[in-house]
């Protein structure tokens, strides 16, 4: 019986033996299995730090260009500031994002955006942190009687009048807490977000003395909208509706000087102006047809479209909401 | 003695399994060390390379906070990287009055976007001046072609008529040229992309469609009468079907500008382009794309297409008179213009 049982414990105690043998190998093939691991993830890391090598290389060329520019950079490029008012709708993040990516392009851009709202939007907010842009964010709601309704045609009532005088109202305060006073250099420029703008056109403005001018395209009915130069001074205004208005121009075809804007306080937009006078409102004040400077080589080029979006068909959208069905909420458009 | 064989029987018994167990242990957290010390390693060089983006608060106790940008780069467009897949980006275009308008703003975002190859289908007999210069003074990496629609396939007065596919022959060369240009054995990755001159394109979605093995899917806003369609994406991270309301049962239900093809599955089947004729309304995209993948096979970008990043937006000019005149004007240039079918458009005709 002793033997047996010696025999037994035998046979169990080689047994086990040998299964925590194979089993402490069967780990040590786990060790060598993640060597492999780290071989395929090789070409990963590889590619992770050429990446690295290059934006390193871009700094350093970055850095090597900024020093060199640092003795010529006295004369520094007066600022643009833009000014876009907007109001939520469909298209509001599209267009300010197609915005933003054509400013982004532009150096010496100061964008202040001016929301037809009692309170910012978190999709304005966001949309403007993440353009990295040199912006302020402002908003200013328009009073009710004076809005468009639904089915209002665009032309019955001016849009963007409160937010563009908002606007020059938070530059000026701005302005006087900087130094040099009313000398400062910059240019002020009305941008709707639903325009289109060539690179071209911010290099024109930025030299302007007073107040500059350039045709803008596809405006009043026309091909385009001109100011119409002889002898470098503006004669008349060549445009197919009311060329009677003292300065018969869109909103996108002129841009003021910011000394002009501070050393006019009280310069701003009249909402009650007839429909079109809403440039001259302003400009009436500000400078004569003869001081006008013209831009864009004598005014014969467009680099400016007075484009408009058309309003996206929601009708499927409408009939889904009605079922209950309609599309996410949560997803922003 | 017997006691003390059973004690040294059991120790050799417990030793190699305590043994085990803790090779166990440790090959179970050894990964986890070596992830997170990579993270640590990969924060604090992240830090040293990102540009400074300084944050001024109001100055008053006002709420207007105005960021200050104080490095950026202004080359435009970006250097060529080496790492980075170039993105084709096609666009079929044609000669009306918002076109410079449109082609303008693309070419503005477009410079943003690293490693872009613009290939620019104009649908004319020749390539015209205008364009050229404006491809010219964009900087961009481009490629002109042309190849004129033939009269039958043009759109006749309501552009909005879906049976006329709009742009199929241009993108078609397009296609061509890329197969006729790069090789199949060649190295160079790359993606393609159909974007059309009307529409507005975020620049995460340039980053999003880089990483395309196959197809890439994601939403896209403003079309099918939706504020978006998307592709409904399963729990695994795959596509099994469309929330759209128009045809949702297509192969492919998706906009020419909610997908993209990696370059070397173009390369790699020759025969797949658009269809020309017979095909229905919206099934211009399924035409490629089943030639190309099955629905397993797509990628879905965008957060697993929950964010939105590209926009379809139309253009009208102002006031709405104006259109009338323009559309006369476009009307009697089609037909005073003899339109010949060139070898080109011909070849097209039999894909």
């Amino acid at each position: 019986m002793a033997t047996r049982m010696k025999l037994k414990l035998k046979t169990v105690f080689v047994l086990y033996f040998m299964v925590s043998l194979m089993g402490l190998i069967y780990a040590l093939m786990q060790l060598g299995q993640r060597c492999d691991c780290t071989e395929h993830n090789m070409p990963k890391d590889r590619t992770i730090s050429r990446l690295r090598g290059e934006l390193h290389r871009f700094q350093e060329q970055l850095r090597k260009s900024e020093a060199t520019k640092q003795p010529q950079k006295q004369p520094a490029k007066p600022t643009i500031f833009v000014i876009t008012p907007t109001y939520a709708r469909l298209v509001q993040k599209a267009e300010l994002t197609r915005l933003s990516q054509t400013f982004l392009n532009v150096p010496q851009l100061h964008w202040i955006v001016v929301e037809d709202s009692p309170h910012k939007t978190p999709l304005v907010t966001d949309l403007l942190v993440k353009s990295g842009l040199t912006h302020t964010h402002l908003h200013m709601p328009t009073a009710k009687d004076r809005k468009l309704q639904e089915g209002d045609p665009s032309w019955l009532k001016p849009r963007g009048v409160e937010q563009r005088n908002e606007g020059l109202r938070w530059l000026r305060e701005d302005r006087r807490a900087q130094p040099g006073g009313d000398n400062q250099q910059g240019v002020v420029y009305f941008a709707d977000d639903d325009n289109t703008y060539s690179l071209q056109i911010f290099e024109e403005m930025r030299s302007t003395e007073r107040v500059s001018v350039w045709p803008v395209g596809l405006v009043g009915g026309m091909k385009y909208e001109r100011p119409v130069v002889e002898g470098g001074k503006v004669v008349r205004f060549h445009t197919g509706w009311r060329p009677s208005r003292p300065f018969p121009m869109d909103m996108a075809g002129f841009a003021v000087s910011l000394k002009l804007i501070l050393a006019n306080q009280e310069a701003c937009f009249d909402g009650d102006a007839p429909m079109g006078f809403l440039e001259s409102s302003l400009l009436q004040g500000l400078v004569t047809m003869d001081e006008l400077e013209p831009k864009a080589d004598n005014c014969s080029k467009v680099l400016v479209w007075h484009t408009r979006t058309e309003k996206p068909k929601m009708k499927r959208e409408e009939a889904l909401q009605a079922q209950g069905l309609g599309s996410d909420r949560a997803v922003e458009v | 003695m017997p006691k003390r064989r059973d004690i040294v029987a059991i120790i050799l018994i417990v030793l190699p399994w305590t043994l085990l167990i803790t090779v166990w242990h440790q090959s179970a957290i050894t990964p986890l060390l070596s992830t997170r010390k990579d993270d640590r390693r990969d924060g604090r060089s992240n830090s040293q390379n990102a540009f400074a983006l300084k944050d001024s608060c109001s100055l008053q106790n006002r709420d207007i906070v105005e960021v200050v940008r104080t490095e950026y780069v202004y080359s435009r467009p970006p250097p060529w990287s080496d790492v980075l897949p170039s993105i084709h980006v096609i666009t079929p275009t044609y000669s009306r009055p918002v076109q410079k308008a449109e082609l303008t703003r693309l070419a503005n975002t477009l410079l943003h976007v690293p490693n872009l190859h613009w290939i620019l289908v104009e649908d004319s007999q020749r390539t015209t001046t205008s364009v050229v210069r404006l491809l010219q003074e964009t900087g961009l990496n481009y490629t002109h072609l042309n190849v004129e629609t033939p009269r039958n396939y043009k759109v006749r007065g309501d552009t909005r008529d879906p049976r006329i596919p709009r742009g199929t022959i241009q993108r078609n060369l397009a296609l061509r040229w890329l197969r006729e240009t790069f090789s199949i054995n060649s190295s160079q990755s790359g993606i393609v992309y159909f974007a059309d001159d009307d529409n507005t394109y975020s620049l995460e979605l340039f980053d999003e469609m880089r990483s395309t093995k196959k197809v890439s899917v994601w939403p896209v806003a403003f079309v099918g009468g939706l504020r978006y369609e998307s592709p409904k994406v399963n729990k695994l991270g795959k596509v099994y079907g469309w929330k759209t309301v128009f045809d949702p049962r297509r192969p492919f239900a998706i906009d020419m500008a909610g997908f993209a093809v990696n370059l070397r599955l173009i390369l790699s089947k020759p025969q797949a382009y658009f269809k020309l004729r017979g095909v229905k309304g919206g099934y211009q995209e399924s035409s490629l794309l089943k030639e190309l993948v099955t629905l397993s096979d797509l990628e879905p970008k965008a957060a697993n297409c929950t964010k939105v990043g590209k926009q379809g937006t139309l253009h009208v000019l102002r006031p709405p008179e104006s259109l009338e005149i323009f559309g006369c004007h476009d009307n009697l240039f089609l037909k005073s213009i003899n339109c010949r079918l060139t070898a080109n458009s011909l070849r097209f005709e039999l894909i």
